[in-house]
């Protein structure tokens, strides 16, 4: 029968709608996009999501069905409508976040011989995406899955056909981001394709329990790992906290004798054992403390409870109606008072006690300022002790997490970068010797270590791992520290991660300067044009802002570092808009020759001037420079001075930070440690007070002793006639 | 020696003590920003002062109650963050120079407070802000 004509009309209308927004295909559109609440709650998705565009051919939609849930596609054949296909949305399914903490929504189709027949992203929280990474990448990304099969082994990365995993190309510079993406689609493909029957169950080998020997009591269980307890708090799922735990679970394994038995009592252990089939488990849940129920309000008979699951592997086993058994009560001895209580039945060849599994609650997060509710799950692993299993537990090799994985792809790019670091730390260290055995006319004792450093940056660090670190990094670790920490989002990141380790290292021990004039790529790239622009004949032509006006623009990247930081409190993705003020992407994630003119033209622009005039981009609007900076007014170690640096400014005028005051005084926070006065510090030919003493001592016949650490010639102290040595006594 | 002019020197007040005494002093120096013995101040931003962080303390407290949100302590922390620079302009205008546990302290710039009472308010909110979301009492 058909809808009324009203309702049908609705329909097209909101079609046409989420067509407008969702099929626009553009990812700047899909940004933060408001999606319609009844993308995520209807039972027609495919009214509100454009389906027909990743099932080619598809005339008609089924509504949701199953747990977790998906739709059918059908095509008319011959006036008849024949199932080719799923469609589904990866947030019913899953909520793995990406790069931003939330997880990216796509609509992913999948035909009937679970091959991947489209895939469109709904919604989107990845700056990078807006406007780093041209959109063409991740499509072009997506249309890599398009035909593989929903159980082939895919990761991002290269195939190795030996273990018969098929490789997909990440994108440069969203490495996190594609990473997560590959979890989404094949969670979300698999997740269906079980259901309908396209990947098969994994038959595990089943566990043998060892008698009884023991009763133990509630607390032996809690310690043992028997019982185990799901604890969520209001705020995971956006409500207000009351003091009251949104839901405190408590579940176990009641087919184990002991732990069964001690849970339900012999008698109910045995009743309970009766019933089962064979291939059958039981499991308890119950519910001590909680704003909801675990059950589900809205459970009707027939039904599936649709609140909990218990997965094992890429396996999860779901519960209806016939799968429930009452418990009344829990025999053992200090068991907690609870208000909600069952018994489920597993039922599947697949499950085994004897391999870890996990019980999941599947829960809705409310958004505060949309109201609109997105899928969020909660689990906990259970594993019956050895002691519970005859031949203790088996031994199982665990796939090693996303951000293990990309450290061990990285192992060579990451033992290379942390050589560097340390070469480039040790070096830094041994500052005093370097100096001493430079001079005003060669610097190379320090210059080759500071120019390996630039080069490799800009190369290694800055081209080829685009690992450049960002004053978007800064904003988005200070909103994950207050709001939500995520240490496998910081990991998955190694270079940049390790990077961070030294410059906060580095900047409380040295201050920034180390990172901003030695290690950082865009620096390193701005100064080594200045010195090349020198070499080639431009010395002429290049120049120093007077102090008056550095002293006054110095302060603009402080401005623009405190704006981005307030702006980002309102609203994270103009701060990472108003972030492009760091050309950083431009250079080296994207390419000046692959963006838009305006930012071709304002990273170009900033380099161009970097010939002419030093770090231009570094002294006057850099906000991460301006971000290092503060912390570094409580650097432990600075640079040395004498006395006579008040009154003499040979220092002062070859100082291309222009850090030296008129006071003859270093402002440590626009120092880049570029060295050249500490070489002079030491020079007996270019320190003024130095060179003045060495032409006295000269002129009077007196020896140079060596320059001690204060930068003087160590005074010669005349022995006293009468006293005479020892030796010449005797 | 990392100071050129020797002019820029500051001694505090429990610049002489030592050991535990002289810990307790730093660390009472960096939570009390008024004016200690021997410091001088103006009545009125020492007045000032304190009203603001009385006012600052209450956010906590009713932060620390349930009654107030992440974004509004953060916003009174700003604000009293701000008027402590002043605070410490008037009251005591030093900062250390160089490692934490040395004894050098130079005459604070402007900008050397600005950076001081930033990096410590938000080391101190931070802990405050954390904690309380970790009892669950803070609503992010």
């Amino acid at each position: 029968m058909k809808p009324p004509l009203l309702t049908r009309l609705r329909r097209q209308a909101a079609t046409l709608l989420a067509g407008l927004t969702l099929a626009g295909g553009s990812l700047a559109d899909t940004y933060e996009v408001k999606l319609p609440p009844e993308l995520s709650s209807s039972p027609r998705m495919c009214d509100y999501a454009p389906c027909k565009d990743v099932m080619p051919g598809a005339t008609s939609f089924s509504e949701r069905k199953g747990q977790p849930p998906y739709v059918e596609a059908y095509a008319d054949a011959g006036g008849q409508k024949k199932l080719i296909g799923y469609v589904m949305l990866s947030t019913d399914i899953t909520d793995i976040p990406a790069y931003s903490g939330k997880p990216v929504v796509t609509l992913i189709g999948m035909d009937t011989a679970g091959k991947f027949s489209g895939v469109k992203i709904l919604k989107h929280s990845e700056p990078i995406l807006l406007l780093g990474i041209p959109e063409s990448a991740l499509i072009k990304f997506n249309n890599q899955y398009l035909g593989k099969f929903v159980g082939d082994n895919i990761e991002i990365g290269k195939s190795r056909p030996e273990e018969n995993l098929i490789g997909l190309d990440a994108i440069t510079g969203a490495t996190v981001t594609v990473i997560a993406q590959n979890q989404v689609m094949m969670l979300s493909g698999g997740e269906v394709a079980k259901q309908v029957g396209i990947l098969k169950p994994v038959v595990r080998p089943q566990a043998k329990f060892p008698p009884v020997t023991t009763a133990p009591g509630w607390a032996q269980l809690v310690e043992d790992g028997s019982v185990q307890r799901l604890t969520v708090k209001p705020e995971e799922v956006g409500l207000k906290n009351d003091g009251r735990p949104y839901m405190d679970l408590w579940f176990g394994y009641l087919n184990q004798p002991t732990v069964g038995q001690a849970i339900l009592g012999k008698d109910g252990y045995d009743g309970l054992m009766g019933r089962l089939k064979e291939g059958e488990h039981a499991i308890f849940i119950i519910k001590t403390a909680g704003m909801d129920s675990f059950k589900g309000s809205g459970f009707v008979r027939g039904g599936i409870y649709d609140r909990v699951q218990v997965r094992q592997g890429g396996d999860a086993f779901t519960f209806r109606d016939l799968d429930y058994l009452n418990l009344w009560g829990v025999s053992a001895a200090g068991a907690p008072a609870f208000d909600e209580s069952a018994i489920f039945i597993i039922r599947g060849k697949s499950f085994s006690a004897a391999f870890p599994w996990k019980l999941v609650f599947l829960g809705n997060k409310i958004d505060k300022e949309t109201a609109a509710k997105t899928f969020a799950n909660f689990d906990r692993e259970y594993w019956l002790a050895d002691a519970y299993l005859e031949g203790g537990r088996p031994k199982i090799v665990k796939p090693d997490p996303t951000w293990l994985k990309v450290w061990k792809d990285k192992a060579v790019d990451i033992g290379i970068f942390v050589t560097l670091l340390l070469v480039i730390s040790i070096a830094y260290a041994s500052r005093d010797k370097l100096v001493r055995r430079s001079s005003r006319h060669n610097k190379w004792p320090v210059n080759a270590f500071k120019y390996t450093g630039w080069v490799v940056s800009i190369g290694f660090v800055g081209f080829y791992a685009m690992a450049q670190p960002s004053i978007t990094q800064v904003l988005t670790w200070f909103h994950s520290r207050l709001f939500q920490w995520n240490w496998e989002l910081f990991l998955s990141d190694p270079l940049i991660f390790i990077f961070w380790i030294f410059i906060i290292v580095t900047v409380f021990i040295w201050g920034r300067g180390l990172f901003c004039g030695w290690m950082c790529p865009f620096g390193s790239l701005s100064e080594l044009l200045y010195k090349l622009g020198g070499a080639i004949g431009l010395k002429r032509f290049q120049t120093h802002l007077p102090q008056a006006l550095h002293d006054k623009l110095k302060w603009l990247k402080y401005v623009i570092f405190f704006g981005l930081l307030a702006v980002s409190f309102f609203s994270m993705g103009l701060a990472e808009k108003l972030a492009e003020v760091e050309p950083f992407k431009t250079t080296f994630l994207v390419g000046i020759l692959n963006r838009s003119w305006p930012y071709s033209l304002f990273a170009a622009g900033l380099l161009g001037i970097s010939i002419f005039v030093e770090r231009p981009f570094c002294k006057y609007l850099c906000p991460l420079g301006a971000a290092l900076a503060m912390p570094t007014t409580f650097r432990w170690f600075g640079l040395k001075r004498k006395d006579e640096c008040t009154s003499c400014k040979a220092c002062a005028k070859g100082c291309g930070s222009l850090a030296i005051d008129v006071k003859g005084n270093i402002d440590q926070r626009e120092c880049m440690l570029c060295l050249d006065c500490m070489v002079l510090y030491y020079d007996d030919h270019a320190c003024p007070p130095l060179a003045q003493e060495r032409k006295r001592r000269e002129k009077t016949g007196q020896p140079l002793t060596p320059i001690n650490g204060k930068g003087y010639f160590i005074p010669i102290k005349p022995v006293p006639m009468d006293k005479k040595p020892q030796g010449a006594q005797a | 020696m990392t100071i050129a002019d020797r002019n820029e020197l500051r001694q505090p007040a429990y610049g002489e003590a030592s050991g535990p005494a002289w810990l307790l002093a730093e660390l009472r120096d960096h939570l009390w920003p008024w004016a200690g013995k021997g410091q001088p101040a103006r009545k009125a931003v020492q007045g000032g002062g304190f009203a603001i962080a009385i006012a600052a303390t209450v956010a906590w407290m009713m932060a620390a109650l349930g009654h107030l949100s992440a974004g509004a302590i953060i916003g009174w922390w700003f604000g009293w963050s701000v008027f402590e620079v002043f605070v410490r302009m008037d009251a005591k205008p030093y900062v250390k120079e160089g490692p934490w546990w040395g004894r050098l302290y130079r005459r604070a710039t402007l900008m050397d407070m600005l950076c001081y009472v930033s990096f410590k308010n938000l080391l101190i909110g931070a802990a405050l802000f954390i904690g309380l979301k970790a009892a669950g009492i803070l609503q992010v």
